[in-house]
């Protein structure tokens, strides 16, 4: 059936194209992780990468929120309970200690 | 159906195979436009610091920034939190009695307005030219997709869309 056999040869075209773009997205993920990975792990963009107490403040518009900040070594594990179990969080790490502090309020500095 | 067998299987089969690569391209662009925003935030808010350290001619008081990577938990200030830490701080557990969010740090650079606006689609010219001047020059028509506004259907950039 010639209609059959059209269809077939476009889907195989499609297929064929959709092949070639999914190379080429894995690839650009996986330069990109590599890229974030240089970027962030460079020692002066380490020291310059810190958000300031003002910025969180603004970025949760304060006034009725409490901003908990939490550094945790990498590889720590975060479990968050069921809405229908309370609300809980808990934090496990291995690899050192975790610092858990609040964002300092606008009126106890700048 | 009156089709032969054989090819009506394969368009099946391929038909298949068509779907199941377009849901595997939708969510790796995603991922990639995730890592696109990333990159075009930590790159904003190094050169943002490095600015303003410059200007003020020495780095900000240590107690007064917080470094990546960080999560957030904010809740509200009426919120009671018990909280119970091991020792050694290798471990917490917290009871919130009312809802509490968790946001990673990538968040808080995209409502600083680090990313250009480009995590919402709502870029201006201005913006998207900083926002591409921020990636490698094979992930600049990503960027100027991402600026367009959310995406829904499958894009593909490159030559390969125009065979």
């Amino acid at each position: 059936d010639g209609a059959s056999v059209a269809r077939q040869k476009e889907l195989q075209r499609e297929v064929r194209h959709l092949v070639e773009a999914e190379e080429e997205l894995d690839q650009l993920v996986s330069r990109s992780n590599l890229q974030l990975k240089l970027l962030t792990e460079e020692p002066l963009n380490q020291r310059l990468g810190y958000v300031r107490c003002q910025d969180l403040r603004r970025s949760f518009d304060s006034p009725d929120q409490l901003v908990m900040v939490v550094r945790a070594p990498p590889e720590t594990q975060m479990q968050v309970s069921e809405p229908s179990e309370g609300y809980q969080v808990s934090l496990k790490s291995s690899l050192g200690p975790i610092d858990v502090f609040l964002c300092p309020d606008s009126s106890s500095g700048p | 159906i009156g089709l032969p067998t054989n090819s009506a299987q394969e368009c099946q089969n391929l038909e298949v195979e068509r779907q199941r690569r377009l849901e595997r391209i939708k969510q790796k662009q995603s991922q990639l436009q995730e890592l696109i925003l990333q990159q075009i935030a930590f790159k904003n808010l190094v050169q943002r610091n490095r600015q303003s350290e410059q200007q003020t001619n020495r780095p900000p008081p240590p107690n007064s920034v917080i470094h990546l990577p960080f999560i957030i938990v904010n809740t509200s200030k009426k919120t009671v939190i018990d909280c119970s830490i091991s020792n050694d701080k290798f471990e917490y557990l917290f009871n919130f009695d009312s809802m509490f969010e968790i946001h990673d740090d990538i968040e808080v650079l995209k409502r600083m307005g680090m990313a250009c606006g480009l995590e919402v689609g709502k870029c201006s010219p201005e913006d998207l030219k900083i926002a591409r001047s921020l990636v490698p020059k094979a992930l600049e028509p990503y960027v100027t997709e991402m600026a367009k506004g959310p995406i829904s259907n499958v894009y593909i950039t490159g030559g390969s869309s125009s065979n």
